[in-house]
């Protein structure tokens, strides 16, 4: 327990709260962030025709009437509905064949260009270039859901209803805490720590937004999984950690509650003392997302974002690039980038029970 | 509306009035029992003997006293006019329109129906009826009367309690049910005149024939509205029975006692939110893209938490009142951390800010520095006037209707701080004159934004918070709240508020040596507020009168007409 840590604490546990932050927002060499937008990072033109030049892809409803068209055959609904909702659970390996004699269409952005990061180094045949001139980002999740309208911005679906439940369930509140921090500017050495909060959003007056400064707790009962740590620096005002592996939680509709893993995960934010915003680069368990897609979201939701989910796991698989499994061989993780808003928010670690821990806290020298 | 025969609507014109005569129905108080003279403090001042309206919360705080706080009811009588810087004042020549009457009717029907509804019933009702669906005179007997004496403030008459049981039995018969019956004549009780007026009534002093006095009840109720913001109790109304009250002895035991009863944190919440204005909180609004962090919850919170803070210092703590202009020490509520910077607790949370913080006294609190600013700036000028009007007692003269504001709300001007803008006043010599008086010490405050938020810079400026009061020069907020803390006017400011808020009216030329008084009294006990309020309910100021005049009755009816 760092002294920062014991001095929140004690001061929590005897009622009062610590001190004032800086006028940088660091307290005690350490500031808190709140998420509070997340997307899946999908390089969009204002057309989409650049990345899209065929269009959107298709959902369960256009591909249900491709694939059982009105035409006067007689099909049962263990033929149709059955077959459809089987495939959101078991894809078979291949697109299904339509009446027309062709399987059904799935299109992936086209181009060099997209968002994320250089997770393994390396500069390959499938990597992207960033808007920026940065080569090598890895983001193969871009390929797979690029051209599926529930995931793109501003109003996609998807991303508008995985930030609505983010935002309005408290179970779903992702912290990071950076500690050890002198500079919000230039730190050489900084830790990141990840956890889950169990407080509201700090909303505007005008509802519009949600502003800094508010107060998150620390779910240190029941989100022991989502505490985890990784070493960082700033420079230029840019957080980026090395890789480690955490979870988040994600839950989506009908207030499930479920974990996302981040294989490899790191961070790279601009901060301010009100804001950190930019990428959380990972890997991402395909099996785990596509469990996520069909136990999260039904098919009516699936269906405003034109979101199928067999076709999207079929293409999540065949553009898997990461965690080869150790018998088959087989890919097992896709490469992918969360698009990430922060805000700043003071984050309050609740005070130990323990006798001992109270009065090391009561000794430990305060910080800056 | 229901409209009672017994209970007609009172009177459209009600003005301060000189009860001399008790009413005939009022059971007769002690007379020249007392041997000695109750009240301490110079002998010849008097305080006027008024007729005054209830307040909203003295009519709420009554009613949770007698029926229990769990009672649900709106109530929301009209403001009172802010009379010698005080609302209170203004409860004594306040005037009730028919508007009004139905608000006071609509509360009545509401408090009504919940003391004689199945929840309530069981316990707040001594007796239960032998038919439910008929009248019963002996359970309405047991009731009412005993009711009516802590709403009226004193004994029913039993020509009164036979009228007022009479009314239940009808209307019980009428309904078909005990229980609403009971409630038809509780609600005419709750909007009689004898409710909501409190109409002093005086006496001779027995000790001092030449003197007049209030009476025993009369005595009881001004201690109690301005002690615990409430009509007196059965405690106090006891001690007007057997005359306790009107010894020094009696009054002393009871003064004592209703300063050590959790009660009196409602008479010092109502003085101060009172004396500092904070019914402005009614009509604050906050531009919201200028100030994101500034909300409904913000402002309710921001009152609270300066209540809360002077209750802990002033009550809990019997700290000197001129430290609440410097000290640290607060509360913080989760709608108040953001703005001021830091963590929020779980509810309110006592807080500390740090040695060196800018954040000294009340004066640095979002609800005096949010209420005296714009809805999107702040405003040197109107932090500046409430200091000197709210806490100095000091009167700023109106601005003339004539001002040219052109030239401070350009909103393309060039002009980046609050001090360059208010400078363009003493340019102009109409101006000067009472900017002059207002804005140096307003100044001091500029560190903090119209939301009450910490700044240093103002449009990319510095801000230069250096100001002075009176004489006395300062760099920042912190030096304004040693120059405030130290200036002579504080507690003398404070001395002439509570006395007149006290006595229900403006302290006049009569009243100097009771303020001289008790404003060496105060000083004597290092400024502490609850040696001030005993000295005043103590005073013989507090509880002599000046001798009526002999007047045409002021109150009127329609049926005088």
């Amino acid at each position: 327990m760092t002294a920062t840590f014991r001095i929140t604490a004690l001061a929590l546990g005897l009622g009062m709260l610590p001190a004032v932050a800086q006028a940088d927002g660091i307290t005690n060499r350490t500031i808190g962030y709140v998420l509070t937008n997340k997307a899946w990072a999908v390089y969009q033109t204002p057309s989409g025709k650049d990345e899209c030049p065929n269009g959107m892809n298709d959902g369960p409803r256009e591909q249900f009437k491709v694939l059982f068209p009105e035409d006067g055959t007689k099909r049962t609904m263990a033929e149709t509905q059955f077959v459809r909702e089987g495939e959101n659970w078991f894809p078979a390996e291949n697109e299904p064949i339509a009446p027309n004699g062709k399987p059904l269409p799935y299109l992936e952005p086209q181009g060099k260009t997209g968002i994320g990061l250089n997770l393994d180094g390396k500069i390959g045949p499938n990597d992207f270039t960033s808007p920026t001139g940065e080569t090598g980002i890895d983001n193969q999740l871009y390929r797979a859901i690029g051209c599926v309208a529930g995931f793109r911005g501003p109003d996609g679906a998807y991303t508008f209803f995985q930030n609505d439940y983010m935002q309005r369930q408290i179970f779903n509140r992702v912290l990071i805490e950076i500690t050890d921090v002198d500079d919000l500017t230039n730190d050489p050495d900084v830790t990141v720590t990840t956890y889950r909060g169990f407080s509201g959003l700090l909303n505007s007056a005008n509802g519009k937004d949600f502003i800094p400064g508010g107060t998150q707790k620390i779910d240190e009962r029941w989100g022991k999984r989502y505490i985890h740590s990784f070493k960082g620096r700033i420079v230029n005002g840019t957080l980026t950690t090395d890789p480690a592996d955490t979870k988040i939680p994600y839950a989506d509709t009908f207030d499930t509650n479920v974990d996302l893993t981040l294989k490899a995960a790191r961070f790279n934010l601009k901060l301010t003392p009100n804001t950190a915003e930019g990428l959380i680069g990972t890997y991402l368990d395909v099996k785990e997302w596509h469990h996520h897609l069909a136990v999260n979201w039904t098919t009516h939701h699936a269906s405003y974002g034109q979101q199928s989910i067999p076709s999207i796991i079929r293409a999540m698989r065949r553009l898997a690039d990461a965690y080869p499994d150790p018998v088959t061989n087989k890919m097992t993780a896709i490469s992918a980038a969360l698009d990430v808003k922060f805000v700043q928010a003071y984050i309050l670690h609740e005070a130990k029970k323990s006798p001992v821990a109270a009065a090391e806290a009561a000794t430990a020298p305060a910080g800056r | 509306m229901r409209v009672y025969s017994k209970f007609v609507p009172f009177a459209v014109c009600v003005a301060l009035a000189a009860c001399s005569a008790p009413p005939a129905e009022r059971a007769p108080g002690p007379q020249a029992a007392a041997k000695d003279t109750a009240g301490i403090g110079p002998l010849d001042v008097t305080s006027p003997q008024r007729l005054r309206v209830m307040s909203a919360a003295q009519y709420t705080n009554t009613l949770a006293n007698i029926f229990g706080p769990d009672l649900k009811f709106d109530t929301r009588f009209p403001p009172l006019v802010r009379t010698g810087g005080l609302l209170g004042n203004g409860g004594a020549i306040a005037g009730v329109s028919d508007s009004q009457l139905e608000q006071y009717q609509r509360t009545a029907a509401l408090v009504a129906a919940e003391v004689t509804n199945p929840t309530h019933r069981t316990f707040l009702i001594p007796c239960k009826p032998v038919d439910e669906k008929a009248a019963d005179a002996a359970c309405a007997g047991k009731f009412l009367p005993a009711i009516g004496r802590l709403l009226y403030r004193h004994p029913l008459a039993p020509e009164q309690s036979q009228a007022l049981v009479k009314e239940a039995g009808e209307a019980a018969t009428r309904f078909k049910d005990f229980y609403a019956g009971l409630g038809y004549a509780l609600e005419g009780m709750l909007i009689s005149p004898e409710m909501l007026l409190v109409a002093e009534t005086s006496e001779p002093d027995p000790k001092r024939p030449d003197h007049q006095r209030l009476d025993a009840y009369s005595l009881v109720t001004r201690l109690s509205l301005f002690l615990w913001n409430s009509g007196p109790d059965s405690i106090l109304l006891d001690a007007a029975a057997n005359g306790e009250i009107q010894t020094a002895k009696g009054r002393a035991k009871i003064v004592n006692m209703m300063l050590a009863s959790p009660r009196l944190e409602n008479g010092v919440r109502a003085f101060f939110d009172d004396m500092f204005g904070f019914d402005d909180f009614a009509t604050l609004a906050k531009d919201a893209e200028t100030y994101p962090s500034f909300t409904g919850a913000t402002a309710a919170d921001a009152r609270e938490q300066t209540l809360r803070t002077l209750v802990d210092h002033l009550i809990t703590g019997n700290g000197d009142y001129r430290d609440l202009f410097t000290t640290r020490k607060t509360f913080v509520s989760t709608a108040l951390a953001p703005i001021y910077g830091v963590p929020a607790g779980r509810g309110w949370v006592p807080y500390e800010f740090p040695e060196g913080s800018p954040r000294t006294g009340i004066l640095t609190h979002i609800s005096f520095l949010a209420v005296h600013s714009h809805p999107g700036r702040s405003s040197p000028t109107l932090r500046g006037k409430a200091l000197r009007e709210l806490l100095l007692c000091q009167v700023v003269p109106r601005p003339p209707a004539n001002v040219d504001f052109s030239a401070v709300e350009n909103p393309k001007s060039p002009i980046k701080t609050q001090r360059e803008r208010v400078n363009l006043h003493l340019a102009n010599p109409v101006c000067a004159g009472c900017h002059k008086i207002t804005d140096p010490m307003g100044l001091a405050l500029e560190n903090f934004d119209g939301s009450g938020a910490f700044r240093t810079t103002e449009r990319g400026a510095q801000i230069d918070a250096s100001g002075n009061l009176d004489g006395k020069s300062f760099t920042d907020v912190v030096g304004l709240g040693k120059a405030l803390h130290d200036h002579p006017s504080l507690p003398t400011c404070l001395v002439e508020r509570a006395y007149s808020y006290g006595s229900g009216g403006s302290a006049n030329d009569q009243a100097k040596p009771m303020l001289a008084y008790l404003n060496q009294q105060f000083a004597a006990a290092g400024y502490r507020l609850p040696v001030l309020l005993r000295a005043i309910a103590m005073s013989n100021a507090f509880s002599d009168v000046k001798k009526p005049e002999t007047r045409t009755a002021s109150v009127s009816t329609p049926s005088q007409k």
